[in-house]
């Protein structure tokens, strides 16, 4: 009974260069992620959708920017379908060089909350709290945009985040 | 050598599975180009509101109907074909078979209903708390049920058959389709337990809420190995079926195919936390296990890549072939299956690569549920995996009906403006993610869309004017094969590559089936047991069911 | 049953590896690139 498998040379060598070449990538994902701290989101905190945006206790029922210390701010920012497909707040304005932790959650359906040219890009989730930190190095605006299917008001859900001198 | 031949009756049961798979193809595809056009600023729905309500009750007929209905019916008739085919026997019960297929169609029913009303507009991932009516929910559950029935008829035919034939290796083509088969019926599992333990019970009053972070859970355990079942179907044909068609090439590696069917048994499941990289309620240790476990997985499709373009480079040769690239023309592209499967191969390969970054952990924030991801899977399951079947349907409609293919030549037009249209359209949509424009969004409407992205959203709507074109033509070519008054001469030849080395000389441990099985559920049970009995353990039905569309 | 012909020993697939050259050229250039525009828009923490 045979047990030896018949592998040609030639494909051998490229499973070998496939595996390398996976290795390599995995190291390199792994330099960005534990290295230069580009990580994902990670279980924050649990709310109840129901209260979360009237509850005084809840930080979403008064959304906003808060600066914890000079440069260093945390955003709460809540995302809604009803009524009409929005961010609360709308916008924040942080100077240069700030460093901002947003805080994410929605009060009905699942959203999303990508800032563009960043790395923030997360999904917003109705009973769960979205967290992700990033430094504003450059004097523009960045539209933050919803990227998961909401309902009909998809398409108009964004806000921005201005970076001033 | 005279081929076995399926009965009449086998046939027609073959054939019915096509016939509602392409009927959901013509109807899916319909929608697909009005989305481009709506991107290019071309926006037909406000002339659709009698009977389609919004771009997004079209979105969720193409993806519900085209990714969901089209593959998984011409994906069971074509593993039912392989099986009898490739085992040389009938089924073993052929009323089992008979009634999954009824359930499949009666749960296609069920869940068109509720779409066709705009009571279901919920795309084809159905995310909770959007709720549909529940009708959906059990169709869905029906043509998942059915589709494992007739997994059980296939695997009742291949216990049979083994006890007919004690020593003998199993044939490629009924080997890979009955892998498949068993990979759905584990991976469905979560998409099923999400429906019947919470959005059947909620969408019918009897439970409050719902725990979206548990459903999505549950829904992508599904969801990424749901990619493979339409995969894998594509890669038997490439493997064992193309090289012989495209001029009478033997399979480079029956010994290697095999090997990556049994790693996609293995690795396809436990790895579906990387659709769930940027989810608030998962552990970043699991998302990089799993992340770790897709570069895994990654490497059979490497593997498939060297044996299949190996066994095409053989049938080359063998047509006077030469130089290192030149022996691909001397591949026989005038045959139509021939043509629409290699370029589906070709347009596949880049798939590959947008699927490596999307999987690539935190890379995906750069990609993440932006238009990148469309585009990415319009050339792995509309492209890869539907010009394949397409490809597929041209020898097997003919070998089904006895009816010669409707003017091969506009076939392989067909399938070469497929290739076209699709090139347009999914290089502009993946240029468009990494502008950071959304999925899912009526971009000619939305607000925020800058001029810089304006040249790229006109080429998606050229690209999908183009693949209408196309779609048109093969819906024609179906049509006109089935009305043909010219029949075959002699019955049609099913392509079948011999391999180049005896399958009988390879390992007998790559046809023992109880490893494998146990392996693959053992990593299942490791790598998502923990986060699954976590968020189960804290499961909170707290939200309600919204209707915003 | 598989015959094994004598012209099947001979044939070594160096087409073969032209094409995946040219495969993983182009996917280690795209994925680079994914990966650049990552790591320029920086950390997350």
């Amino acid at each position: 009974m045979n047990t030896k498998m018949h592998v040609d040379s030639y494909e051998r060598n490229w499973m070998i260069f496939s595996a390398v070449m996976l290795v390599l990538f995995a190291a390199a994902v792994s330099v960005a992620a534990f290295g230069l701290g580009i990580q994902v989101p990670a279980p924050e905190q649990r709310v109840d959708p129901k209260t979360v945006a009237t509850d005084p206790n809840s930080p979403w029922s008064n959304p906003g920017l808060r600066e914890v210390s000079p440069g260093v701010y945390d955003a709460y920012i809540l995302a809604h379908a009803i009524p009409n497909w929005e961010y609360l707040p709308k916008e924040i304005t942080v100077p240069v060089g700030s460093k901002v932790t947003f805080y994410v959650t929605s009060a009905d359906v699942q959203h999303g909350f990508k800032i563009q040219d960043t790395n923030a890009n997360f999904m917003v989730l109705p009973g769960q709290v979205s967290k992700l930190t990033i430094t504003f190095k450059e004097v523009r605006t960045h539209n933050f945009i919803c990227t998961e299917y909401c309902g009909s008001g998809h398409g108009i859900m964004y806000g921005a985040v201005i970076v001033t001198p | 050598m005279k081929q076995y031949q399926l009965s009449t009756g086998e046939k027609k049961f073959i054939g019915s599975h096509l016939l509602v798979a392409i009927l959901a193809l013509a109807v899916g595809s319909l929608f697909g180009p009005l989305q481009a056009f709506e991107h290019a600023g071309w926006d037909f729905y406000p002339y659709l509101k009698p009977f389609i309500k919004s771009y997004y009750q079209g979105l969720t007929v193409h993806g519900v109907l085209n990714a969901l209905v089209w593959t998984t019916f011409f994906i069971m008739g074509f593993l039912t074909f392989n099986v009898i085919f490739g085992l040389k026997r009938p089924l073993k019960n052929p009323t089992l078979n008979k009634v999954g297929f009824w359930l499949m169609v009666v749960g296609v029913v069920s869940a068109a209903i509720p779409i066709l009303a705009n009571e279901a507009t919920v795309l084809f991932t159905f995310y909770p708390p959007l709720k549909a009516n529940w009708a959906f929910y059990l169709g869905l559950t029906l043509v998942v049920v059915g589709s494992w029935v007739e997994g059980w008829g296939l695997f009742m035919t291949y216990a049979a058959w083994r006890k007919e034939n004690a020593n003998e290796r199993t044939p490629f083509i009924a080997f890979g389709s009955l892998v498949t088969a068993l990979l759905w019926q584990i991976c469905t599992l979560g998409v099923a337990v999400e429906i019947l333990t919470m959005l059947l019970p909620w969408s019918l009053g009897l439970i409050e809420g719902v725990d979206p972070q548990l459903a999505r859970t549950y829904f992508w355990f599904t969801g990424h190995p749901l990619v493979y079942f339409w995969l894998l179907p594509a890669y038997i044909s490439w493997y064992a079926m193309l090289p012989k068609q495209a001029g009478n090439g033997k399979m480079f590696s029956d010994t290697l195919a095999r090997l990556a069917f049994w790693i996609f048994l293995v690795l396809s499941t436990p790895l579906g936390l990387h659709h769930q990289y940027v989810d608030p309620g998962v552990s970043p240790v699991w998302k990089f296990i799993h992340s770790m476990l897709t570069f895994g997985v990654f490497f059979p499709s490497m593997m498939t890549a060297f044996t299949v373009v190996a066994s095409l480079e053989h049938a080359g040769r063998k047509q006077g072939g030469r130089g290192a690239l030149a022996w691909i023309g001397k591949l026989n592209w005038s045959d139509p299956s021939v043509a629409a499967q290699l370029l589906a191969g070709i347009l596949f390969f880049f798939g590959g690569i947008g699927g490596l970054a999307n999987a690539s952990y935190n890379v995906n924030l750069v990609l993440h549920n932006t238009a990148f991801i469309p585009g990415h899977f319009h050339l792995t399951v509309a492209t890869g995996v539907t010009l394949s079947f397409i490809g597929i349907s041209y020898w097997l409609l003919p070998y089904l009906t006895g009816k010669k293919l409707w003017k091969p030549k506009w076939a392989v037009a067909q399938a070469w403006i497929w290739f076209v249209g699709m090139i347009i359209f999914s290089n502009s949509m993946h240029v468009l993610g990494l502008l950071g424009a959304p999925r899912r969004v009526p971009l000619g409407l939305a607000p925020y869309v800058p001029a810089e992205w304006n040249s790229r959203l006109f080429q998606v709507g050229v690209g999908g004017a183009i693949l209408f074109v196309s779609g048109l033509l093969y819906l024609t070519v179906m049509l006109m094969t089935a009305l043909n008054k010219e029949t075959v001469k002699e019955e049609v030849e099913v392509p079948v590559a011999e391999a180049m080395q005896d399958p009988a000389l390879s390992p007998v441990w790559l046809d023992r089936w109880a490893p494998w099985i146990y392996g693959a559920l053992a990593l299942v049970v490791i790598v998502y047991g923990p986060q699954l009995f976590d968020l189960i353990k804290n499961m909170a039905l707290t939200s309600p069911g919204f209707r915003v569309w | 049953m598989a015959k094994k012909d004598k012209e099947d020993d001979e044939f070594r697939p160096s087409g073969t590896i032209a094409v995946l050259t040219i495969f993983v050229i182009t996917l280690i250039a795209i994925w680079a690139t994914i990966y650049m525009i990552l790591v320029r828009q920086g950390g997350t923490l």
